[in-house]
């Protein structure tokens, strides 16, 4: 987990609340990671139009034919050169011979020859309500300066799986033309299908970014309130615990804490696990502190949270504070957890918390 | 003395403490990264009531949701309360969605450590 590696992964409904917050919280990374605001214009529009190309295929004909039952991604990735989107939605099979077509028109054109074909399209009026003939794609294709990797997977007669991954350099020029192999991503995706991962967050946690995932996983969760209200409850404790205790990264100029969140409900049981680093001072304190919880028992937990509610006097003191008892409270289980040495100045940190 | 407000954000309550009006309601959620910062001036300002209260307050805590470091702030507020109960008529009214158990054992839980005077109304 590099620092200033940013990198997330989310799998379910697309709906607007969502998709806002998708962004917030990439907008939040890139702000707080310094990055230049030229690049930061062309991730954003990319994003957009990405996330429109997944909302957009939700419905077919004024239909909504996508059954939540195959659920969407969207992944964006940082490495040194660049930043990578990556989107995949069902498409039904009548439509993916115009898509391939469309994309590889795009394809075949120079950065000029877009802009010219961008207007062309425009001046033939031929866009359809959902503002289809690809005017997204071409923006997507002039705004990264790479060229569009596509796929399709067959998911069965009716369907198939659409994949659609754009690499944006951060310096135009340096654009390749080389377009990249996607099963990597495709593995990723089977794996995040198996696990029924719901998101991955990886980069910078600061109450913003918070407060982003909160609202994508409250607007995608379904089913049982009192669990909604559970996991959304577990989620706070464990964010705001990186937020407010764990080791900064090098770069002090980012404003949070770097940190690795994930979730998933695999048989329709919702599992969060965070990692961070902190410091090696404080590892034997938490540690103590993560076992006096786990060996309290039914009402003990209970007595233990109302006794520390009311105490005042030791925010310094080596008992569990109310965060850590609460998570063990809501989820009903032992916490999981784990220490791993880094350096000499920090350990990494992990944390599993499980709903009954 | 003047009244409190704050507009409901995000991560922080709304707040109404007007005593020309007798109304005192917190409410909606509260999760914010420096709970301590955030609950300071609200205890303040209960303090500086407490010097000059009316003879019968009635305070609505509605919350939808708090996480554990606003719960200490909570606790506070009540605790300024309890000690407001021996020159008013205090009594806490404890409002939570009918469907949402634990804000009421998160009231309950309150109630059995303080005395206080406490009525629960889901709504």
């Amino acid at each position: 987990m590099q620092e200033d590696n940013l990198s997330y992964i989310y799998r379910g409904l697309f709906t607007q609340t969502i998709t806002d917050s998708i962004i917030s919280l990439a907008e939040n990374n890139l702000d707080s990671t310094g990055e230049t605001s030229k690049v930061k214009k062309r991730v954003f529009s990319i994003m957009v139009e990405c996330l429109q190309n997944i909302t957009r295929h939700q419905t077919v004909e004024g239909e909504e034919f996508n059954d939540s039952s195959i659920p969407g991604i969207f992944m964006i990735q940082r490495k040194d050169d660049g930043y990578f989107i990556t989107s995949g939605n069902v498409v039904p099979n009548i439509a993916t011979p115009k898509l391939r077509s469309q994309l590889e028109k795009i394809n075949s054109l120079q950065q000029d020859e877009l802009k010219e074909y961008y207007k062309q399209i425009l001046e033939d009026g031929s866009i359809s309500d959902r503002g289809g003939a690809g005017l997204g794609l071409i923006e997507m294709a002039r705004k990264s300066g790479n060229k569009l990797t596509f796929d399709f997977a067959k998911v069965n007669d009716d369907i198939s799986y659409f994949y659609l991954h754009t690499a944006i350099s951060k310096e135009i020029e340096n654009a390749t033309a080389v377009p990249v192999n996607l099963d990597n991503i495709k593995s990723l995706h089977r794996l995040s299908n198996e696990e029924e991962i719901v998101l991955v967050f990886n980069g910078v946690l600061n109450q913003d970014s918070l407060i982003n995932l909160l609202s994508i996983i409250e607007g995608q969760m379904r089913g049982r309130v009192d669990i909604k209200k559970k996991v959304y409850n577990i989620m706070v404790e464990m964010l705001q615990n990186i937020v407010k205790h764990a080791a900064k990264g090098d770069d002090e100029s980012v404003i949070g804490n770097p940190g690795i969140f994930f979730i998933s409900s695999k048989n329709n049981s919702y599992s969060l696990c965070t990692g961070n680093y902190i410091s090696n001072k404080s590892v034997e304190e938490l540690k103590g502190k993560l076992e006096h919880v786990n060996s309290l028992k039914g009402e003990e937990i209970e007595l233990f949270y109302s006794m520390r509610l009311l105490n005042f006097e030791i925010d310094n003191s080596k008992e569990a504070g109310l965060g850590v008892i609460d998570l063990r409270m809501k989820s009903g289980n032992c916490l999981d957890y784990s220490f791993s040495k880094v350096n000499d100045q920090v350990s990494f940190f992990t944390l599993q918390v499980s709903l009954k | 003395m003047e009244a409190l407000f704050y507009k409901k954000t995000e991560d922080t309550p709304s707040i109404i403490f007007d005593p020309s009006r007798n109304t005192f309601e917190i409410a909606y959620r509260s999760l914010p990264e420096d709970a301590n910062g955030f609950y300071e001036p609200i205890l303040k300002w209960l303090n500086e009531f407490y010097e000059n209260p009316l003879p019968k307050v009635d305070f609505v805590f509605f919350f939808e949701y708090f996480n554990t470091s606003s719960a200490k702030q909570i606790a506070k507020i009540l605790l300024s309360l309890e000690k407001l109960s021996q020159k008013s008529e205090v009594t806490i009214l404890w409002k939570y969605a009918k469907n949402d158990s634990d804000m009421q054992s998160t009231g309950l839980r309150y109630s059995k450590s303080l005395s206080l005077n406490f009525q629960f109304i889901p709504v």
